[in-house]
């Protein structure tokens, strides 16, 4: 108790350079939460946008189809049981053919990923509800990615071709009937989808499907002959790269966190030497030497405190301006999964471990210097004689 | 009864190679309630003695027993306990503790005894009162002059009713009107209470206070001489 008003006192009476120390430090502790709140943020923005627009509360998968290669594409197909097609009904699972194809846009080629989709489904975002009853049943929707880097237009027809399961080609034109505004690229570039039904006559593949999208009042009980991928295991790529970005974050966070510790070790450093009568007077006055060491380790501290509160009386206006605003990234196409616009989430756990962080570092720095006080001679340190 | 026995008692202090002997042999002891103090000239050893019966420095050879224990013995802790109820210290330079009040820098001690803050606040009232400066209380030691910080110092030293109190120089930093009151104080605070007084001074003005005079020379005891004060009233 005594340490700790000793320790407010003697921060605040040293003034202009404890501020200085706190203010260091409020900054590292405000970069440390921002950053991370921001990347925790982008993280779920982009799992929700994920979920909703791709894996849904996971997929089943035909044992064979591998998304990193796609020549399993071909051969991963299979049908559909009854007690599916009942799911599908029930809106439980949504089925998704998966097939490779060729489009000519303006006399380009290129190759995409054609994907068949259930017109009536709701499990996932995507607007598929344009697939429905459409006079010519040969129509389509992109996302804007894809509509930008094969310029096409809604109402502009493409040639597509493609083989059949037996590997027959065959080619049409379809219809570009939507194009839809996506944060996940993966749902969006080189991605065309059709409705399931006229892509399983086009592939001769009548009631079978690559893989099924759970929804939300899906049970969760196994379906034979379908593996099932849990959601982390779909997110697995991109959990790794919010991974490298904390890592990123870390090393200037820590550069800025060591620097404001080098001040605050410095002015234990100082503060001891200067104030050998002091401590001197404290253990005369009948403190023993490791109280006193306390209470140095204490007053280097509790700059960690000050600065929670100066951190706090800028940081939470900044952090609440932010969160209603969210933060532009002006679309710059990365090829990540990111909203355009950002809001950053602060989670408890974040700001607790934060503190914790700085709270503990900084009272670490302050009692390496302040151990010396232990080895002092108090009546040396009286006589302020210590080199 | 004995606060203070003194035997043979030698500190050598490291000085190059060999060693420098600042005390040598003293053998002394004080009864409750003295007011005596040691003079000398400037590095006979007057500091060093005081800071060994303060238990802030160490015997290197002999013995002193402070209130019935020897100081060599004590443990860091029983140490601290003996300067932090039985001992007062005052120092030329006052020594208060700047961040704090008035107040506070006298309440220190009892912060550290774990006495009640109501308690705390009459016994250091009491103590500020009797150095006629209760009404600075509530100032910093900055805002006050150096006879003012000494008072709060006795102070400080007497709220904790010390058995010793220890006090080296207390008036080389006043002028002589301050140093009068201060002694004055202190000689009642003696009186009435039966506080043992032990200085250390060159001071002259010090010395007509004190009943006992213990010259040191070289870190040796060069005379002993008790009731000068009454002898000084007789002639
Ligand atoms: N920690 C120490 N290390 C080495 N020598 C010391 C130490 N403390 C004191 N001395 C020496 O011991 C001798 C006695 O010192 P002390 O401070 O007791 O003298 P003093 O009588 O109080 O002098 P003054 O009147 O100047 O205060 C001096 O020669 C001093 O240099
Ligand atoms: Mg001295």
């Amino acid at each position: 108790m005594i340490a700790i008003k000793l320790a407010f006192r003697n921060l605040l009476g040293a003034g202009l350079r404890t501020w200085l120390n706190v203010s260091v430090l409020s900054f590292a502790f405000v970069l440390i939460i921002f950053y991370n709140g921001m990347i925790d943020g982008w993280n779920r923005q982009a799992r929700n946008d994920t979920r909703d627009w791709e894996i849904g509360q996971g997929q089943f998968w035909h044992p064979d189809y591998d998304r990193y290669d796609p020549y399993t594409i071909k051969e991963s197909h299979s049908q559909l049981s009854d007690e599916i097609n009942i799911l599908i009904k029930e809106n439980k699972l949504t089925p998704i053919l998966i097939t490779q194809a060729t489009i000519y846009p303006q006399g380009r080629m290129q190759g995409i990923i054609l994907k068949g989709i259930d017109p009536k489904q709701k499990i996932l975002k995507l607007p598929s509800s344009y697939l429905e009853n459409v006079q010519d049943e040969y129509s389509a929707i992109i996302g804007k990615r894809m509509a930008e880097s094969t310029k096409l237009k809604v109402g502009d027809n493409v040639l597509v071709r493609w083989r059949d399961k037996n590997g027959t080609f065959d080619a049409r034109d379809i219809k570009i009937a939507a194009i839809f505004n996506c944060d996940v690229p993966s749902v969006d570039n080189g991605q065309m989808y059709i409705s399931l039904n006229v892509l399983q006559k086009m592939m001769n593949l009548e009631n079978e499907a690559t893989l099924l999208v759970a929804g939300k009042d899906y049970s969760g009980g196994k379906l034979e002959n379908w593996e099932f991928k849990n959601q982390e295991f779909l997110l697995e790529d991109f959990n790794k790269l919010i991974q490298a970005k904390k890592a990123g974050g870390v090393i200037i966070q820590g550069l800025l966190l060591i620097i404001a510790l080098l001040a605050i070790f410095d002015t234990q450093v100082l503060s001891i030497f200067r104030r050998q009568k002091e401590i001197g007077t404290y253990i005369a006055l009948g403190m023993t030497r490791l109280q006193v060491v306390g209470i140095f380790t204490v007053e280097g501290g509790a700059h960690s405190i000050l600065a929670a509160l100066l951190g706090a009386a800028y940081g939470i206006p900044l952090f609440m301006y932010f969160n209603t605003v969210g933060i532009s990234f002006g679309a710059p196409d990365m090829g990540l999964t990111i909203a355009k616009t950002i809001y950053p989430y602060y989670s408890i756990k974040l700001i607790i471990t934060s503190i914790i962080l700085v709270v503990l570092s900084a009272t670490i720095v302050s009692y390496l210097p302040a151990r010396k006080i232990s080895k002092m001679n108090p009546t040396d340190a009286l006589r302020g004689k210590l080199q | 009864m004995e606060v203070i026995k003194i035997n043979n008692l030698v500190k050598r202090f490291p000085m190059g190679k060999g060693y420098f002997t600042a005390l040598n042999k003293i053998n002394l002891s004080f009864e409750k309630g003295e007011f005596a103090g040691f003079v000398g000239p400037s590095g006979s050893g007057k500091t060093t003695l005081l800071n060994i019966i303060g238990s802030l420095d160490t015997p290197s050879d002999g013995s002193v027993i402070v209130m019935g224990k020897s100081v060599s013995d004590l443990t860091y802790k029983q140490s601290a306990r003996l300067r932090n109820k039985h001992i007062g210290f005052i120092f030329q330079t006052y020594n208060l503790l700047p961040v704090y009040t008035v107040f506070e820098n006298v309440e220190f001690s009892l912060l550290l005894q774990n006495i009640s803050a109501s308690e705390r606040k009459k016994a250091v009232m009491e103590a500020l009162e009797w150095l006629d400066i209760a009404d600075k209380a509530k100032s910093k030691p900055n805002m006050l002059s150096g006879g003012e910080c000494q008072r709060v110092a006795i102070a400080r030293a007497m709220v904790k009713k010390p058995e010793i109190i220890l006090a080296d120089e207390p008036t080389a930093n006043l002028d002589s009107e301050n140093s009068h009151r201060i002694l004055q104080t202190m000689k009642k605070l003696n009186e009435e209470l039966k506080v043992s007084f032990l200085f250390a001074t060159h001071d002259e003005k010090v010395m007509k206070y004190l009943d006992r005079i213990i010259a040191l020379v070289d870190g040796r005891v060069a005379s002993d001489e008790k009731n000068i004060s009454k002898l000084e009233i007789k002639v």
